[in-house]
C-alpha cells in the first residue's frame, strides 16, 4: 500500500538554549492509505505534537512531511489552506462546530468555504451513516456530546479528504457515545476507504484501530497491530 | 461563511445594537442638519421666487452685502421716473423694506425673538409687485394703518382692529392693525417681524423720506426681462444695481444660503465629533469580539478558510452594522430636524419650515458616512483576526499574537501627537485664509486626540493607580480587583476612556474659553469705560437712531455723550471693522495710546489700531484706499495710531461724519454717557430710562456692570447650546463604556463564577464592576481635562489680549461628572455580572 502520510526524521524543539524542550526527537513513519492508525502515549509523549505536524498545523524544527504526495515544508499559508480544504479533515476533542449553524450547515461548512457544490448523494449517505437524520436542523447546543462528535466526523468526511486527523475525539464522551463515535470512524475506513489517524490515550479506543504507534519522550517506541478489544 | 457571520451577528444582538447606536447617533446629527438647513433654504427660495414672480427687473442700491449688515443704503426717489420712462418698461413701483423698526407687544416689550430683525415695509399698490396675501383683513390705505405678518401678530395676540405701537427712526406711534399678511403661503418670514405701511408712512418710519429701498419694474408685452434690465442699466446712473426678477430672487436666496452655510458647517462639525467618538467605540467593540472569537476563527481556518475570507467576514459584519446604524441614524435625523428647530427656537432663533425637505444628497451622505466610518474602524480588528493560527482551535486560553507593527506603536503614537500639535499650530498661528486655517486646526485637533488615544495604553496603569488608590482605600478588595481589571488589558481600557476623553476635552475647552471670554470682557469694560451708562439696542447688537443719543445728551445731569457708529470696509485685501467716533470718545473711554488722534479726526482722516498698523506696516501720513459698503472707494489719511486693549476701538477709526457720508453708516451702534459728577447718578439714570422708554423704546441704558452681565449672559447662552451639541458625543462614549463592560464580563464569566464560589457577594460583584467603570471614566476625564486646557491655551494665544482663566471649580465638576457617568454606565453590566448563576458560570466555555 502507498503511504498517504509520511514523516522523515521529524524533530520539534520549543524554546532555545537551556530552556529548550524537545517534543519530538526524530520521528519517521509511513501511514498507508485506507488504514486506521492510533497514536498513543502518556501526556508529554509528543503524540499531539506529531499529529499537528503531520496535519500541517505546525512546522517541524527539522525533517520532512509529505501528505498525499505534497511536501508540507515548501508550502506557504495559502497552499497550506488549500491542503486543509482538499486533503485533510479534522475532528477535535471539543469545539468542533459553529454554535450559530445547525447540524446540516455545519456538515456543509468546509465545502461552502471552498465554494464547492456538495455531492448531494454522498452527503446524504454520510448523514444517514452518522444516524442523526431527525436532528439535522438542530443547533449544537441542542445535541448531545456524542451527536456533536458524529456531526463533526461527517463534516470531516464531507469533502472526501485524503486523511482524517482526530485528536482525542472521545475525550469528553461517556463510554456509550465513545463507542458510537469510534464505530463510525471504523465504518468510514471500512466502507468508504477513508484513512484515519487518531491520537488517544485510551487503550479501548485504540483497539478500534488497525495499527497502533506508541510514543514516549518524543519518539515512537513501538509499532504494532492493534489487539482485538 | 457569510451566513455564519450573519447568524453570529444575530446571536449577539444586544451587543451589536449598542454599537450600531453609536454610529446612528453621529449620523443622526448629519442627517438632521442637512434636512434642517435644506428645509429652511427651500422655504426661503420659495418665498423669494414667489415674491419676484411677476417682476421683470429690480433696481437696488449698489452695496457690498458682506459689509452693510443692518445699515442699508437707499435709492433716490427721482429714479422712479427714469425707470418708468426707460425703453421697454411698462410700469414700475418703488418700495421700502428696511430692517431696524420696533413693534411693541401688548406688554410694551419688543415683539420678535432675539435674533430676528423687524422690517418696515411698504404695501404695494400695483398687484403684480406685491407678493403678500392677506390671511385676514386688507392692506393699509391710510397713514395710520398697518398690516403685520400673521405669525408675529399671532405671537402677540393681535387681531385685526387692534391698535399697535410701532417705532422706526421716528418716535413710537399708534397704528390700527388692518390686515395680517402671508408671504408665499408662509406665516412667518424667517421669524422676522414685518410691518406694512402705505408708502409715504413707510418712508417716514424707516427714515428714507423721498427714497426707496428698491424699484420693481414690469416690461412691456413682448419684452424679455433681460432686455428690460439692459435698458434700465443704460438709463440709470452707475451707483445702482439692476437685475431681472429671477436674478434678484436667486441673489437673495444665495445670501441666505451663505449665512445658513455657516450654521450648517458648525452643526456638521459637531456631528463629525460624534462620529469620531463612534469610531473609537466601533474599533474597541470589534477588537474585543475578535479576541473572543479566536477559537471560531481558528476552526474556520482549519476547515480551509483563507486569511482573506476571515478578514472579509469581519468586514462584512462591519458593513452590515454600518448600514443598519446609518439607516437608523437617517431616520432619527429626519426626526431630529424638527427637534433642532425647537432647540434653536428655545434660544430665540425662530426659523421657517414649509414641509420637511429630504434630498437625495442627504440620504446618500448619511448612509455613506456611517457605513464608511464603521468599516474603517473595523479594519484593524479584521486584519488582526486573520492572524489567528489554525492550531489555536486545539488549544485553550489563547491570546492574539501582537501584530507586526506592535513594536512601533509608541513611536507612531508620539509621531501622530506631534503632528497634531504641528497642524494645530499651523492652523492657529500660520495666518492662512480662514477656511484653510479652520481645516488645519480641526485636523490638528483630531490628530492630537488620535495621538493621545494611541499613547493612552501606556498611561492607563499610572492613571488607574492614581484614580484607583482612593477607591481601593475606600472599598478594599473590590476596589483592588477593579483596578487590576482595568489595567489588565490597557489597550481596551484606553480605547474606551479615549472615547470619553474627546467629549470631556471639548466641554472643558468650551467652558474654559467661555470663562476666559467673560473675564476678558469684564476687564476690558472695567478698565476702559469711563462712562456711567451705556446705551445700546435692546437686542444687544442692532444699530439705532442717533437721535436717541442726542436726546440723552439733553437730559438733566448728563454732562456728555459719545455716539459710536459701526460699519466695515475692505482695505489692503482684507475685511476690516470701521468705527465712527466723535470728539467725546477719548474722554469717556480710556485707550492706552493715541487718544489725541482719536479725538481730532477730521474729514477723511483715520486713526488705525496698533494691531492693524503692525500687520500692514502703516505709518502716520500713509494713505489707505478703502472700499466702502456702498462699493465706492475712498482715500483716508492716517492721522494716528491707537492702542486699545479693550477692543472697542476698531481697526480703522473715522469721524462720525465720514462714517455717515462715505460709508453710509447713519445709525448708531452704542452711545457712552458721562454724568455730571455733581448730579445724583440714580436720578440721572432714572431720567434717562424714562426718556428712552417713552420715546425710544428699542434702546436701553445699562450701567457698566449691567452691560457686563448682559454680555456674560449671551456667552452663557451660546455655551449651553454648545454643551447640548457636545452632549451627543459624550452619550456615544458612554455607550462605549457600557459595551466594553458587557463584553468583558462575558469574557470573564468563569472568573466571576469562581469569585462567587469563594464567597464574593452579589453586591460586591456589582461594586467591582461599578468601580471599574468609574476608573475607566475618570481616566477619560483626566485626559480630557488636560487636553481641553492645552487646546484652550493654544487658541487663546491667537486672540489679542485674551486672558486665559481656568475656572477650577468647573474643571473639578467636570471630573466628578465623569465619575458619575461611569457609575451610570455600569448599571446594566453590573446587574448582569451579579446575576450570573455560579455553577453555570463555572461551566461556561
Amino acid at each position: 500500500m502507498t503511504a498517504i502520510v509520511s514523516a522523515a526524521e521529524v524533530t520539534r524543539r520549543y524554546g532555545e538554549g537551556e530552556a529548550a524542550v524537545d517534543a519530538l526527537r526524530g520521528v519517521s513513519v509511513d501511514l498507508p492509505a485506507g488504514g486506521f492508525t492510533a497514536i498513543m502515549g502518556p501526556s508529554g509523549s509528543g503524540k499531539s505534537t506529531l499529529m499537528h505536524i503531520l496535519a500541517g498545523l505546525d512546522r517541524p524544527t527539522s525533517g520532512t512531511v509529505v501528505v498525499d504526495g505534497v511536501e508540507l515544508g515548501t508550502l506557504d499559508d495559502k497552499r497550506l489552506t488549500d491542503l486543509r480544504r482538499d486533503k485533510v479533515g479534522f475532528v477535535f476533542q471539543a469545539f468542533n462546530l459553529l454554535p450559530v449553524l445547525n447540524a446540516e450547515e455545519n456538515v456543509l461548512l468546509p465545502l461552502r468555504i471552498a465554494g464547492r457544490t456538495p455531492d448531494r448523494e454522498w452527503i446524504e449517505r454520510l448523514i444517514a451513516t452518522i444516524g442523526i437524520g431527525d436532528r439535522l436542523t438542530h443547533r449544537p447546543a441542542e445535541l448531545s456530546g456524542g451527536q456533536q462528535q458524529r456531526v463533526a466526523i461527517a463534516r470531516a468526511l464531507a469533502s472526501r479528504p485524503a486523511v482524517v486527523f482526530a485528536d482525542e475525539p472521545t475525550g469528553n464522551l461517556d463510554s456509550a457515545s465513545s463507542e458510537e463515535v469510534l464505530a463510525l470512524l471504523r465504518r468510514s475506513v471500512d466502507e468508504f476507504g477513508q484513512t484515519v489517524v487518531m491520537v488517544t490515550h485510551d487503550p479501548d479506543a485504540a483497539a478500534f484501530a488497525d495499527r497502533v504507534l506508541d510514543m514516549e519522550d518524543g519518539r515512537i517506541v513501538s509499532d504494532r497491530r492493534a489487539q482485538a478489544a | 461563511m457569510i451566513r455564519a457571520a450573519l447568524r453570529g451577528m444575530a446571536a449577539r444582538r444586544l451587543r451589536l445594537a449598542l454599537t450600531a447606536l453609536a454610529i446612528a447617533l453621529g449620523v443622526t446629527l448629519i442627517a438632521g442638519t442637512y434636512v434642517f438647513t435644506d428645509t429652511i433654504n427651500t422655504a426661503f427660495d420659495r418665498i423669494f421666487s414667489t415674491s419676484y414672480e411677476r417682476t421683470d427687473a429690480v433696481v437696488t442700491p449698489r452695496q457690498d452685502e458682506d459689509l452693510t449688515e443692518d445699515q442699508t443704503p437707499s435709492l433716490d426717489g427721482r429714479l422712479l421716473d427714469a425707470v418708468r420712462r426707460a425703453r421697454g418698461i411698462a410700469d414700475a413701483e418703488g418700495g421700502i423694506f428696511s430692517p431696524g423698526g420696533l413693534v411693541l407687544d401688548k406688554h410694551g416689550k419688543r415683539l420678535g425673538h432675539g435674533g430676528a430683525p423687524t422690517f418696515i415695509a411698504s404695501a404695494r399698490s400695483t398687484r403684480r409687485f406685491t407678493a403678500y396675501t392677506y390671511a385676514a383683513g386688507r392692506a393699509p390705505h391710510s397713514v395710520d394703518e398697518v398690516a403685520l405678518d400673521k405669525s408675529s401678530a399671532d405671537n402677540a395676540g393681535f387681531h385685526v382692529g387692534d391698535s399697535v405701537l410701532i417705532q422706526g427712526v421716528t418716535p413710537k406711534r399708534r397704528y390700527r392693525l388692518v390686515g395680517l399678511t402671508r408671504l408665499a403661503g408662509v406665516d412667518s418670514f424667517g421669524g422676522a417681524v414685518v410691518a406694512n405701511f402705505v408708502l409715504g408712512e413707510a418712508q417716514r418710519v424707516a427714515g428714507k423720506v423721498g427714497r426707496y429701498d428698491e424699484i420693481d419694474a414690469a416690461a412691456r408685452r413682448g419684452v424679455a426681462p433681460e432686455e428690460a434690465a439692459r435698458s434700465l442699466r443704460g438709463a440709470l446712473p452707475r451707483d445702482v444695481t439692476v437685475r431681472t426678477g429671477s436674478e434678484q430672487a436667486a441673489d437673495l436666496s444665495s445670501q441666505i444660503r451663505k449665512n445658513l452655510g455657516f450654521l450648517r458647517t458648525a452643526l456638521l462639525a459637531f456631528a463629525g465629533i460624534s462620529l469620531f467618538v463612534g469610531a473609537f467605540i466601533i474599533f474597541n467593540t470589534f477588537s474585543i469580539t475578535v479576541a473572543q472569537r479566536t477559537r471560531e476563527f481558528a476552526l474556520l481556518r482549519t476547515l480551509g478558510a483563507y486569511r482573506g475570507q476571515v478578514m472579509r467576514s469581519v468586514l462584512a459584519e462591519g458593513l452590515v452594522l454600518g448600514v443598519l446604524g446609518a439607516a437608523a441614524g437617517l431616520g432619527l435625523g429626519i426626526a431630529l430636524a424638527s427637534g433642532l428647530r425647537a432647540l434653536f427656537k428655545a434660544f430665540g432663533i425662530d426659523l421657517p419650515s414649509t414641509g420637511t425637505v429630504i434630498v437625495g444628497r442627504t440620504v446618500i451622505v448619511s448612509l455613506l458616512v456611517g457605513t464608511i466610518v464603521t468599516v474603517l474602524s473595523s479594519l484593524l480588528p479584521a486584519v488582526r483576526a486573520t492572524r489567528v493560527a489554525p492550531i489555536v482551535a486545539l488549544r485553550e486560553g489563547v491570546v492574539l499574537p501582537p501584530g507586526r507593527w506592535a513594536r512601533w506603536a509608541t513611536p507612531i503614537a508620539v509621531l501622530v501627537t506631534v503632528l497634531g500639535l504641528g497642524l494645530l499650530a499651523g492652523g492657529l498661528f500660520g495666518g492662512a485664509s480662514s477656511s484653510t486655517a479652520l481645516s488645519l486646526t480641526g485636523g490638528g485637533a483630531a490628530a492630537l486626540f488620535l495621538g493621545v488615544a494611541l499613547l493612552s495604553p501606556r498611561l492607563v496603569p499610572p492613571l488607574a493607580s492614581a484614580v484607583g488608590r482612593p477607591i481601593e482605600r475606600m472599598a478594599g478588595i473590590t476596589g483592588r480587583l477593579a483596578r487590576e481589571n482595568a489595567v489588565r488589558q490597557p489597550g481596551r481600557t484606553a480605547a474606551t476612556a479615549a472615547a470619553l476623553m474627546v467629549g470631556v476635552a471639548l466641554v472643558a475647552f468650551a467652558s474654559i474659553f467661555a470663562a476666559s471670554a467673560k473675564t476678558t470682557i469684564r476687564q476690558a469694560v472695567e478698565n476702559g469705560s469711563r462712562a456711567q451708562a451705556i446705551v445700546q439696542n435692546t437686542d444687544g447688537f442692532s444699530s439705532f437712531t442717533p437721535q436717541a443719543g442726542t436726546a440723552v445728551a439733553r437730559v438733566d445731569g448728563v454732562k456728555r455723550v459719545s455716539v459710536i457708529h459701526f460699519t466695515g470696509g475692505r482695505v489692503l485685501g482684507s475685511k476690516v471693522g470701521i468705527v465712527g467716533v466723535d470728539r467725546e470718545l477719548p474722554v469717556l473711554y480710556r485707550v492706552q495710546s493715541g487718544a489725541a488722534a482719536l479725538g481730532q479726526l477730521g474729514p477723511r482722516a483715520v486713526a488705525v489700531s496698533k494691531g492693524f498698523a503692525d500687520d500692514h506696516d502703516t505709518k502716520v501720513g500713509s494713505v489707505l484706499r478703502v472700499t466702502t459698503p456702498l462699493k465706492t472707494t475712498v482715500a483716508l489719511r492716517v492721522s494716528g495710531i491707537v492702542q486699545d486693549d479693550g477692543h472697542l476701538v476698531g481697526d480703522l477709526n473715522v469721524s462720525t461724519d465720514t462714517a455717515n457720508s462715505d460709508f453710509g453708516a447713519s445709525q448708531a451702534g452704542v452711545v457712552l454717557v458721562g454724568f455730571d459728577p455733581a448730579a445724583d447718578p440714580k436720578a440721572v439714570r432714572h431720567r434717562i430710562d424714562r426718556l428712552l422708554a417713552t420715546r425710544y423704546p428699542q434702546v436701553e441704558a445699562l450701567s457698566n456692570n449691567e452691560f457686563i452681565d448682559q454680555q456674560v449672559n449671551q456667552i452663557n447662552q451660546l455655551l449651553f447650546l454648545i454643551y447640548a451639541l457636545l452632549a451627543l458625543a459624550v452619550i456615544v462614549s458612554l455607550f462605549g463604556i457600557v459595551n466594553t463592560l458587557v463584553l468583558s464580563i462575558t469574557e470573564r464569566t468563569r472568573e466571576l463564577g469562581m469569585l462567587r464560589a469563594v464567597g464574593t457577594s452579589r453586591r460586591q460583584v456589582r461594586r467591582m464592576i461599578r468601580y471599574e467603570a468609574v476608573i475607566t471614566a475618570l481616566i477619560g476625564g483626566v485626559l480630557g481635562v488636560v487636553l481641553g486646557i492645552v487646546l484652550a491655551f493654544l487658541v487663546s494665544r491667537v486672540i489679542d489680549d485674551f486672558h486665559l482663566s481656568v475656572n477650577v471649580p468647573s474643571i473639578v465638576a467636570l471630573l466628578v461628572l465623569s465619575g458619575f457617568a461611569g457609575v451610570g454606565a455600569a448599571v446594566l453590566p453590573a446587574r448582569r455580572a451579579a446575576r450570573l448563576d455560579v455553577l453555570e458560570a463555572l461551566a461556561y466555555e
